[in-house]
């Protein structure tokens, strides 16, 4: 095959299957259509409208232009997988956020590209103006957005897929997920909606309930109980008014929506084999272990340090304002119980370097969560452990070691390099945020808390995160929210692709 | 002698009633909520006054209710008598514009009674400004836009089925 006509092949592949996911995040748009009619928003309406014109000639152009490459029947590989995932999530990015524009909320397209990213990677940071005003429409799409994002949009369209395309697994895991809970992707996507759907309506319910007896309207109760599950479930962290979960003045509501955040952070592999019967695989697992055990420690070091400070003059108030905030913050969750500004002004540099660690931890791989994942902290620990035992011991002594993940598996050097990898690929962005935020003048701490927020998808803000930023700061925070989402070989695979082309265009011209 | 005692009299009477009006003043100056939070550890326990839009909707709790407000800089939750509470009839959210209040009470950094909440425990409340309905004005170019991108959408749609299933 002539290279011109591989190329096309690619590019086809590509166009095609970016269209089709692009096309099925935009059928939702039909629920914030619905929502603005039923209670008569028509602005919104027209917003929504023109949206989801937009984005539909944009998906089915994209189909159009690759629809040869789909009728041959040609093969997904590796790199499509990767660039497919990676491109359209930038497209969406852009195409999902013109509502915002349109609304007038979003003060320009980057604050609205920006909100978008942010519901996407389920990191929850807003930009979005008068919130306490926004449109149900407006607010149940913030709200959708994040609740796909946190289970992916391409598990999504996988999982409508008319029959099982081979090599969809390339562009399922180009999204970062590699749980296989049936043989194949189809049906894998399929249980990871049927997972969330179920805790969506049992969720949603609790928090119902429990809105009406705080006090909500029956209305408005189940308005908020569906947004501060899909935020919770999804690890988001958005929430419908400006005061994110302290509008609510409720343990209960908040205790509700911490049951919910922990189970979201969660691997869908772990709630799938509980599901069926394998209760113990919550106490073997190295995720839940190593999730469990920083839970406690960063929690009882907060509590620690934070009677030491007297930021809280008594223990229950003190229990209920830190364990809430480390475990929304390990959970990549972003709910805040406290004002951003309390953070920088009331926790201290210990209590914000508590946070700042385990933000960039975070939940489980393959769950709804973000962060470098408890199932590579494992890993890597594990792995330390392992060296040093293989110090100490003798030479002629030959020991497997080994690590349980739904099922038992030999820890490999190849398993540690590549944890080690994804680990310092997520420090180097947050690095890269904090130097960037002290450059334009945050001081060292909060640029430091901000980034990796934004880095572990998290959504905490200590004031930094505001629409009057630096535009440099909102570009550089919507690239890490993407790449700490797509866990980096995804976003790696589209620039390859794109500086490969570009460099075979060079040569060839040169050549001619 | 007894002119000099009035004089006295009257000058005493005019100092007091003039620190007194500094001090109330000093309560009635309106503090913004985001100034509340920037100086919390001076302010906690102490009267303030803050004058805010009412928005979401009233949380009856029993004899005392939830009001939050929201001044432009910031929003915090008003913990009032539910009697008084029940004088906000206009909630800000998409389609009405909330009353304005105007609180004084006792901030809270960390509320003992509310587990550790920053908030204000309301003493008095008055109406500074009657909400409304808020009335939306629809623009004739967007719906052309929005009609026009519709019917192009659509077209695509049949285009891309007839497409599909000719080949």
């Amino acid at each position: 095959m002539s290279s011109i006509k591989i190329k096309n092949q690619n590019m086809g592949i590509i166009s095609y299957y970016t269209g089709f996911i692009i096309l099925i995040v935009t059928a939702l748009m039909t629920i914030p259509i619905l929502t603005s009619l039923l209670f008569r928003e028509w602005n919104p309406l027209l917003d929504f409208i023109i949206s989801m014109s937009i984005s539909t000639i944009t998906g089915l152009a994209l189909m159009l232009y690759g629809i040869k490459a789909k009728k041959n029947k040609a093969n997904i590989q590796w790199k499509h997988g990767f660039v497919v995932a990676a491109l359209s999530w930038i497209l969406l990015a852009v195409l999902c956020a013109i509502p915002y524009r349109l609304s007038g909320n979003a003060m320009s397209l980057l604050d609205a590209v920006f909100d978008v990213m942010s519901g996407f990677t389920t990191t929850g940071v807003v930009l979005t103006q008068d919130l306490d005003h926004l449109s149900n429409g407006l607010n149940m799409w913030r709200h959708l957005l994040t609740f796909i994002g946190g289970q992916g949009m391409i598990v999504l369209a996988l999982s409508l897929l008319g029959k099982e395309t081979g090599g969809a697994y390339k562009i399922y895991a180009g999204e970062g997920k590699d749980v296989e809970l049936v043989p194949n992707v189809k049906g894998t996507s399929r249980q990871i909606w049927k997972i969330s759907m179920v805790y969506l309506i049992i969720g949603t319910a609790a928090l119902w309930i429990n809105g009406i007896i705080i006090g909500l309207q029956p209305v408005s109760a189940f308005l908020h109980a569906l947004y501060i599950f899909e935020s919770s479930w999804s690890t988001g962290g958005f929430a419908p008014m400006t005061q994110n979960i302290m509008y609510y003045h409720s343990a209960s509501y908040e205790t509700i929506a911490m049951v919910i955040f922990i189970l979201g952070s969660l691997n869908f592999g772990l709630h799938y084999a509980i599901w069926h019967g394998n209760s113990r695989e919550i106490y073997k697992n190295i995720e839940t272990q190593s999730f469990f055990a920083t839970s406690f420690a960063s929690s009882m070091l907060a509590l620690l340090w934070l009677s030491k400070i007297d930021a809280y003059s008594d223990a229950v108030m003190g229990i209920r304002r830190i364990i809430f905030n480390i475990l929304s913050a390990h959970t990549t969750t972003g709910f805040g119980s406290v004002y951003a500004r309390q953070f920088a002004l009331e926790w201290g540099d210990f209590g914000i370097m508590i946070m700042i660690i385990v933000m960039l931890i975070g939940g489980s791989a393959c769950s709804t969560a973000g962060g470098f994942k408890g199932l590579r902290v494992g890993i890597v620990f594990k792995g330390l452990i392992m060296d040093i035992k293989k110090i100490l011991s003798s030479e002629r002594n030959m020991r497997l070691y080994k690590f349980h993940h739904i099922k038992d598996y030999i820890l490999e050097d190849g398993a540690i390099k590549s944890s080690a990898i994804i680990i310092c690929c997520y420090m180097t962005t947050f690095a890269a945020g904090t130097i960037l935020g002290t450059y334009y003048g945050y001081p060292l701490s909060s640029s430091a808390f901000e980034s990796a927020s934004i880095t572990g998808n998290v959504g905490l803000s200590i004031g930094v995160t505001a629409a009057s930023m630096p535009a440099a700061l909102k570009i550089y925070y919507i690239v890490a929210m993407y790449l700490g989402r797509l866990e980096f070989i995804s976003a790696f695979a589209l620039i390859g692709y794109i500086f490969g082309g570009i460099k075979k265009a060079c040569l060839s011209k040169l050549k001619h | 002698m007894f002119k000099q005692i009035k004089t006295l009299i009257i000058i005493t009477v005019f100092i007091i009633s003039f620190s007194e009006n500094v001090y109330a003043d000093e309560a009635d100056e309106i503090i913004e909520i985001n100034s509340l939070i920037e100086n919390a550890a001076e302010l906690d326990q102490k009267k303030v006054t803050v004058s805010g839009e009412a928005v979401g909707e009233i949380m009856n709790r029993g004899s005392h209710s939830w009001i939050n407000i929201n001044d432009g800089t910031n929003a915090i939750g008003i913990w009032m008598n539910s009697s008084d509470a029940q004088k906000v009839k206009y909630f800000g959210s998409y389609k009405y514009k909330g009353d304005v209040l105007k609180v004084s009470g006792i901030f809270n950094r960390t509320c003992k009674e509310h587990g550790g909440e920053t908030d204000i425990h309301g003493i008095t409340l008055e109406i500074q400004e009657t909400g409304s309905g808020v009335v939306e004005q629809m623009s004739s170019t967007k719906i052309a836009v929005a009609v026009l991108l519709a019917v192009l959408a659509a077209s695509l749609t049949a285009l891309f089925l007839i497409e599909t299933r000719h080949k």
